[in-house]
């Protein structure tokens, strides 16, 4: 092999790098079984609201909506989790990365790429789940609409930002460990009103208090994305009548990038540091 | 005189463990160079600091102390990265990819277009004997032919240094042949060849020069015949003769008499047996005149008369302070 043909330099040059981790990181996914199952449980819930929207009285589309959205926000969590917390083990378990990192590429580029392919593969997955779910709404005489697509356009977001959290926390612990850090941070930042409720009424004044508004502050508002239920204006908000607007979706996606990019500014940090002994 | 393509300055790791933070050297300020067009083989028994020196080489391991330049340049550079290619130890891949997968996505990861990825990584699976599974996921390879994926991962960015951590380690006497074979090859390219092992036949046919590495100290580094020692340490005389005059000569050659190596004492007999005939080990040249010429006046006859030197191998243990058995490689 005498030939040598130029390569590419700068900004390009890093994103083709990172897409040929992306691509594998996608490749790893949707041949993965334990995936392919969760997806099928997902379109599985869907049908059975065909089900239930039977049983109930002239409400079919709403119990499709309603459930099909669920489906695909609580499979969706459980599959940003366990890609998360195994987006790194699974590489220095199987010693994968040390055949990697010698690449003519930098650290930050292999970690970000690993992102990116996540990234690619929520996005196809929630677009394959949507697009069930459409199908199911038409089977019944339904619309999909514009409210549906930006509520699903906040789970995903919800689903990047968790994925985020979650590999920020695999970077620095085992699998299992990163798991339930990443899976209690949902479950508090699903549950903050309850929490700024009682630092602002029981606790109000005490140090307890404070400092439970400052955690509050700094955890990942997860609440933020799953609105339906939630009053905005004296307006209960829901994807049936009136929903949020895009310019909602729009500061959510600038929430979700800012906290998601801190948390991969961090695991960069820590990955740049670590020895692969 | 050209820079070397590898030059290593007072490397240094130690590592920090457990709960009591108690520190292990693994690599103790090891100094040297590797220059452009040679083999360079990096020898020492197992837990000697080989692959921690490599890893640290490839940026993937930080040093506490000491700097390395590659190619002109810092360890991480990414246009030095360009013209590296790697092997680890026992490598482990992907293995939901097929042998073609991965070589593309490692030629993506180098910058190479679609057709040179496809020309490039077709020639190597070809030139390593894995065509017929290039498909196939890789979790059905077996361990030689994952070590041959290793290989063509190391190539297809076209490298000008290979750096080799045990390439021939867990492959059958045909794979380590064709790996020597492989190095040849890239020698005779003009490329540079840094591998470690511990298996001193292989250092033997393929190091233009050798770097012994013993409990994190580099012990030796030179070309094999400055290191190896001139010196005859014994010479071994193939003879035939009579039972009366094998009896005769074991009698007045028993390792005691004078002529012998002075100061030595005898552990064993000078005399075997071979299926060619007697074989006497002289310690002296004064003693092998005084054999032969018994030999001779006997009616015995010498088949061959050979001096023996100092071997790879007893260099190795002479660096290592310690004997073949104490070894764990």
């Amino acid at each position: 092999m005498t030939d040598t043909p130029k390569h590419p330099r700068g900004v390009l040059a890093g994103f083709g790098r990172m897409w040929a981790i992306a691509l594998n990181t996608f490749r790893e996914a949707v041949r993965n079984k334990v995936l392919a199952i969760l997806v099928m449980f997902a379109v599985a819930l869907m049908a059975f609201s065909l089900v239930l929207g039977q049983l109930s009285l002239h409400e079919e589309i709403r119990i499709i909506k309603d459930l099909g959205l669920a489906g695909i926000s609580i499979f969706g969590v459980v599959i940003a989790l366990f890609l998360g917390v195994n987006l790194l083990s699974k590489e220095l378990d199987r010693k994968t990365v040390y055949a990697i990192v010698p690449k003519p590429l930098h650290r930050h580029e292999f970690l970000l790429g690993k992102y990116l392919g996540l990234v690619v593969t929520m996005v196809a997955l929630v677009v394959l789940m949507s697009a069930v779910l459409a199908g199911f709404l038409l089977m019944q005489g339904g619309r999909h609409g514009v409210l549906m697509v930006r509520a699903e356009i906040l789970i995903l977001l919800e689903l990047l930002l968790l994925m985020a959290v979650a590999m920020l926390f695999s970077s620095f612990s085992s699998p299992w460990l990163s798991a339930m850090f990443a899976g209690s941070l949902w479950v508090i930042g699903r549950n903050t009103a309850e929490l700024e409720a009682f630092a602002t009424g029981k606790l109000e004044g005490s140090a307890g208090g404070t400092v439970l508004g400052v955690v509050l502050e700094l955890l990942p508002d997860f609440r933020m994305f799953f609105v339906s239920g939630a009053n905005f204006d004296e307006t209960v908000v829901s994807v049936h009548e009136s929903f949020v607007s895009w310019a909602y979706v729009g500061s959510a996606s600038a929430y979700a990038a800012a906290y998601g990019g801190m948390c991969l500014l961090i695991a960069v940090l820590l990955f740049q540091r670590r020895d692969f002994t | 005189m050209t820079a070397p393509v590898l030059e290593v300055d007072g490397l240094r790791k130690e590592f920090v463990r457990g709960f009591l933070r108690k520190r292990t050297v693994a690599v103790d300020g090891i100094s040297f160079r590797v220059e452009r067009g040679e083999v360079f083989g990096f020898l020492g028994p197992n837990g000697a600091g080989k692959t921690t020196t490599m890893k640290m080489l490839m940026g993937l391991i930080y040093p506490s102390s000491g700097k390395a330049t590659i190619l002109g340049a810092a360890v991480g550079d990414i246009e030095a990265k360009r013209r590296i290619g790697y092997l680890p130890e026992n490598p482990y891949f992907y293995d939901y990819l097929s042998a073609t997968e991965y070589l593309h996505m490692i030629g993506r990861i180098y910058g190479l277009d679609r057709a040179e990825r496809h020309k490039r990584s077709s020639r190597l699976l070809e030139r390593l004997g894995l065509a017929m599974a290039e498909s196939r996921a890789m979790r059905s390879y077996s361990k030689g032919m994952l070590q041959r994926v290793g290989l063509a991962q190391a190539l297809i960015g076209d490298p000008e240094l290979v750096v080799l951590d045990e390439p021939m380690s867990g492959l059958d006497p045909i794979g380590r042949r064709e790996v020597r074979d492989l190095i040849i090859e890239l020698r005779e390219q003009g490329k540079t060849v840094f591998f470690s092992t511990h298996i001193l036949a292989d250092a033997n046919l393929l190091c233009d020069r050798v770097g012994i590495i013993v409990k994190g100290k580099l012990r030796d580094v030179g070309p094999l015949g400055e290191l190896l020692s001139p010196k005859v340490l014994r010479i071994d005389v193939l003879w035939q003769g009579s039972e009366q005059l094998q009896a005769a000569l074991r009698e007045q050659f028993d390792g005691s008499e004078p002529g012998s190596e002075p100061g030595s004492e005898p552990t064993a007999s000078p005399h075997s047996s071979s299926s060619e005939g007697q074989v006497f080990v002289a310690q002296a040249q004064a003693q092998l005149d005084r054999f032969v010429a018994a030999v001779i006046a006997g009616g015995g006859e010498i088949s061959s008369v050979t001096p023996q030197r100092e071997t790879l191998e007893q260099l190795f243990v002479r660096d290592s302070g310690s004997r073949p058995e104490e070894q764990r490689s």
